[in-house]
């Protein structure tokens, strides 16, 4: 029996270790914070989208969730720097928390995951897996197995997520666009 | 109404209440007077009070509508800077987070040997029903009971099994532990075993013959993660009981240690094992690993004692639409000659090698809405027999031939949870084996 190998491993693996299970991460405040530093106040404003754009994103392939969408403006001054929504969605069993910064141009800056409680696929928090939205808009593909790439048994964690990274890029282009988030 | 405009009436009230106390004539102080007065007073505070509680009503319904998820300050101010500010709250259109999530999967197969064909079956493959409770932010129980060959009697071919049944309590926000009956991290299917997370309609010859899926033990393991991706299990587990080789059957020339595996039912505990796995994914799409377990199999019932050692390398790569993946396992018997001698003559002797590995590629061809098609090839080769120990001229059985396997087909997913499978797979030496199958699966 080699028990004294497994407390060594254990020991060893404890040295420095990132928190792949821990619960929740950070908050949607300091998400935004994260994203958009300058920003000297985050104004939270609720955009509700009209039967007209649900259909549009619907045409698109979007299904919205819900008309009304919690959005914060990232303001400095009088200057708009960009837009954070925090969102959860179903991994494989449980709830995914996630943030996404998008900024003027419609273009993701950042994802961050705020709360993770699966026992597998922790690694969608690994920062080389979150960099792959970065610079990706509404007319990016965004689906895993095209221009995202798969974490090896976390399929429907990476899936999903993804799924809800385009649907908030693609709601916070129309909401821009309605003039929503001036 | 909102909040504001509430708060507006309210200051309009006492306004009002202030304009009445100072236009009251002080020197035509009447009775009527007076009690008007503080009929107007008992009036206004009576609709003070009814605002108030309406405020109160509508900012709890307000919060409970725009946090469901986290409880999010509704003013936040940023640094040292005094101007006010708000985050927006997340979720649009969720609900809370259940406690208890059921969850299933299942497979329903059909087998035909192209050659021979009287031999086509159709079975219930596996039936599984689960839950995961969690008990608090920081604990939960992780369950699966499963049936296999759709009826379980003394007169069926189907057995009932607990295949999880575990605790996993986050121990620091940087290591979980896992106390029970559990999967083994090995190789890249025993984990991940649903019907719609691997090609083909039958699970993989070398996670099934080498590594015995779906593989679980009893015990306590620790799983931890690091920054550049790598992630370690490891843990002590109970192992395998040689004593469960027979010789007269052909179970044991078919996968070694499925022939001796315990799953927890009433297991021989006195020789335990011991696992670790390494898996980094530090690159998308990425996943390189490796596992090891060792353990002791006799349980102090025979003289001699005999260790069980099973390791593996595994790899997958999905970059764009190709999913790519290999896994090499090999498996060790030792003092095999000392349970082999009396066994001389049988049908199965205890090897002390096995082993085996595959190649697979897989193609996300098309997907239209919820359609999606993969077509995938599969070559594998493995041994169950790779070689035994000496006995002695003319006493040592001959190592089995290595078999080889090409498997041909395809895909059909329905959104993520159900999918339809077609192949056709080729053996190069047990060639009545060839085979069209037929699958539909399901999880969620």
């Amino acid at each position: 029996m080699r028990i004294e190998l497994a407390g060594a491993v254990v020991a060893a693996c404890a040295a420095a270790p990132t928190s792949v299970f821990a619960v929740d991460y950070m908050s949607a405040e300091q998400a935004a914070r994260l994203m958009f530093p300058d920003a000297d106040r985050l104004e939270a404003r609720d955009v509700v989208l009209d039967a007209a754009q649900l259909q549009a994103l619907a045409a698109h392939g979007i299904n919205a969730r819900s008309a009304r969408w919690p959005v914060t403006i990232a303001r400095r001054g009088p200057t708009t720097l960009g837009y954070v929504v925090a969102d959860a969605v179903v991994g494989k069993f449980e709830l995914i928390g996630y943030a996404v910064g998008v900024a003027l141009d419609g273009a993701v800056t950042q994802v961050e995951i705020l709360s993770y409680r699966e026992s597998h696929g922790g690694e969608i928090r690994l920062p080389a897996w979150r960099r792959q939205f970065a610079g990706k808009t509404a007319e990016s593909p965004m689906r895993v197995g095209e221009d995202i790439a798969n974490i090896s048994g976390a399929t429907l964690s990476c899936t999903h997520v993804t799924d809800g990274v385009r649907r908030i890029v693609a709601v916070v282009q129309a909401a821009a666009k309605s003039g929503s988030l001036r | 109404m909102t909040s504001k405009r509430w708060q507006g009436a309210a200051a309009s009230a006492a306004m009002a209440t202030g304009l009445a106390l100072s236009s009251a004539p002080a020197t035509a102080q009447s009775n009527d007077a007076q009690a008007a007065l503080a009929a107007r007073l008992d009036q206004l505070a009576a609709e003070l009070a009814a605002v108030k509680a309406e405020l109160a009503r509508l900012q709890q319904q307000q919060a409970a509508n725009a946090a469901p998820v986290a409880n999010v300050p509704a003013t936040v101010p940023i640094a040292t800077v005094t101007a006010s500010a708000a985050v927006a709250a997340q979720g649009a259109g969720l609900v809370a987070e259940p406690t208890t999530v059921l969850t299933s999967y299942g497979e329903i197969n059909y087998n035909r040997p192209t050659r021979d064909s009287k031999n086509a079956v159709s079975d219930v493959r596996r039936f599984v029903l689960g839950y995961q409770h969690r008990f608090d932010e920081k604990t939960k129980v992780v369950t699966e009971l499963e049936v296999e060959h759709a009826v379980s009697s003394s007169s069926d071919p189907g057995e009932v099994e607990v295949e999880q049944a575990y605790i996993e309590r986050q121990l620091t926000s940087k290591v979980a532990a896992r106390a029970g009956l559990f999967l083994m991290p090995f190789g890249l299917l025993n984990e991940n075993h649903e019907p719609t997370a691997f090609y083909g309609v039958e699970r993989n010859f070398v996670e099934t013959a080498i590594i015995p899926s779906t593989w679980r033990e009893g015990g306590l393991q620790f799983v931890v993660g690091f920054d550049n991706g790598l992630a370690a299990q490891a843990g002590v587990t109970t192992g395998f009981d040689l004593g469960k080789w027979d010789a007269t059957s052909t179970k044991g020339a078919a996968s070694p240690l499925g022939a001796i595996h315990q799953e927890l039912a009433l297991a021989k505990a006195r020789d335990l094992s011991v696992f670790g796995a390494l898996n980094w994914r530090g690159v998308p799409g990425l996943l390189v690993g490796a596992s090891l377990f060792t353990g002791g199999a006799t349980h102090g019932e025979t003289v001699a004692s005999s260790r069980v050692t099973l390791w593996d390398l595994h790899a997958r790569y999905t970059p764009g639409r190709w999913d790519l993946s290999s896994v090499y396992s090999r498996g060790t018997i030792s003092n095999t000659p000392d349970f082999n001698t009396p066994l001389v003559g049988s049908q199965a002797l205890i090897p002390k090698c096995f082993d085996g590995w595959y190649g697979q590629a897989a193609y996300h061809l098309w997907s239209e809405g919820d359609y999606a098609l993969a077509p995938f090839v599969r070559w594998e080769q493995f041994n169950t027999a790779r070689s035994f120990a000496d006995l002695g001229a003319g006493l040592t059985p001959p190592a089995a031939r290595t078999e080889r396997v090409i498997t041909v087909g395809t895909n059909f997913n329905i959104g993520s949870s159900i999918v339809l499978k077609a192949d056709y797979q080729r053996f190069r030496e047990k060639t009545d084996n060839n085979r069209l199958d037929l699958g539909l699966g399901w999880s969620f």
